[in-house]
């Protein structure tokens, strides 16, 4: 605490140094997801929420649509609050790699960074004020040569339902006489 | 002024990022390693020492000891139907088991599949054509196999009830090939090399 106050930077890098020491431990998830930034959707229209993942270095994941009906697709399973109802869930194309244990099948998975797109639509009834969206991104990873059992990553964040904006405003015509 | 050096935060960063240097050297040149970190079960599962006993239903509903295959080299094999490398490896077994049978040597397949109900597990056995016990497995024996955290992973246990290789990961069949008459070999001179009738159908 001294600490954070006296050596600020100092701090942080303890933070970082500690964060990366925990990420390399063998504990770390295969896929980690960004925090999401501020999110402000309006009540009574839809809006868009980007949730960006990062698959670690050396794994894969299968995409939202594997190739074979036994491959655990990734899927992300929203619990939103009553009043923001969720919408479309849009998941990026993964994309064909064969690998070595099987260079004649091709196996459609995300690897490295990827994006899925959820729409959310805040009912016109909802009272302005943040609400907490909860989830979980479901996947499976392998790399090269095993696979690692199904996993699920918490996906959490807050969306700032705002009302409706003011009407355009139009300016008053000014009455001749100021300029003149 | 030791005390001073020892309470540095210049020091103590050093030393973490000492560790955190090494963590990173012994990640990049592999993915997370599949064998257990613990060394207790690593060193139960050491080549020579006995395979651990295990008793599981398989997918027709039979009750499966490995002792009962004692005399016989045996491949463990731990699979799940949501792995793709497990799922190549599987035709390999189904020949290796064709061709070796003979000569005293059987595949028991161990299932870990929460996703996958005992009905599905044994269609997609049904689907590859496996000529070999599938059995449905659970935490226990996984545990008692160093806690099998990544599909496939093997064992070959010689005639004798001794573990001969661990294999992790998937391999070339002729590697596998290999290694099975390796373990057909092993301390051949002690065992039977015909399995009895009643472990043949099993």
């Amino acid at each position: 605490m001294i600490w954070s106050k006296r050596h600020p930077k100092i701090a942080w890098l303890f933070l970082l140094i500690g964060s990366a020491v925990w990420a390399q431990s063998g504990k770390a998830p295969s896929v980690s997801m960004a925090p999401v930034g501020p999110v402000s959707a309006q009540r009574g229209k839809q809006s868009k929420i980007t949730l960006n993942f990062r698959v670690a270095p050396g794994f894969h994941v299968n995409s939202n649509t594997p190739k074979d009906e036994f491959l655990i697709p990734t899927a992300l399973k929203m619990d939103p609050p009553t009043d923001v109802v969720l919408g479309k869930i849009e998941y990026p194309n993964g994309v064909d790699v064969s690998f070595p244990f099987s260079p004649d099948t091709k196996l459609n998975v995300y690897s490295g960074d990827f994006t899925i797109n959820l729409m959310v639509h805040p009912l016109v009834s909802v009272v302005p004020g943040k609400y907490a969206m909860r989830g979980v991104l479901r996947y499976q990873a392998c790399d090269n040569a095993q696979c690692f059992p199904p996993k699920t990553l918490p996906v959490n964040f807050d969306v700032k339902v705002v009302k409706e904006p003011p009407p355009p405003q139009h300016n008053p015509k000014q009455s001749p006489h100021v300029h003149s | 002024m030791l005390r001073h050096m020892l309470c540095s935060p210049f020091l103590v960063l050093g030393v973490l990022l000492t560790t955190s240097v090494g963590l990173d050297h012994g990640q990049e040149t592999s993915p997370p390693p599949a064998a257990p970190v613990n060394s207790g079960p690593t060193l139960r599962l050491a080549p020579g020492s006995p395979a651990p006993e295990f008793t599981l239903e398989s997918v027709n509903g039979e009750s499966v000891r490995l002792s009962d295959f004692h005399g016989q080299a045996v491949l463990i094999h731990f699979w799940a139907t949501w792995c793709g490398p497990c799922k190549i490896t599987m035709p390999w077994l189904v020949d290796l088991q064709s061709k070796h049978s003979a000569r005293g040597f059987r595949v028991l397949a161990i299932a870990l599949d929460d996703d996958a109900t005992n009905v599905e597990i044994g269609e997609f056995a049904d689907q590859l054509r496996v000529n070999f016990p599938v059995l449905i497995g659970n935490e226990k024996v996984a545990e008692a196999y160093g806690g099998v955290p990544a599909m496939p992973e093997s064992f070959l246990v010689s005639r004798d009830g001794r573990i001969v290789e661990r294999i992790i990961g998937i391999t070339s069949k002729s590697e596998l090939e290999k290694s099975v008459t390796t373990a057909l070999n092993a301390r051949a001179a002690d065992a039977s090399p015909t399995p009895t009738a009643s472990q043949a159908q099993k």
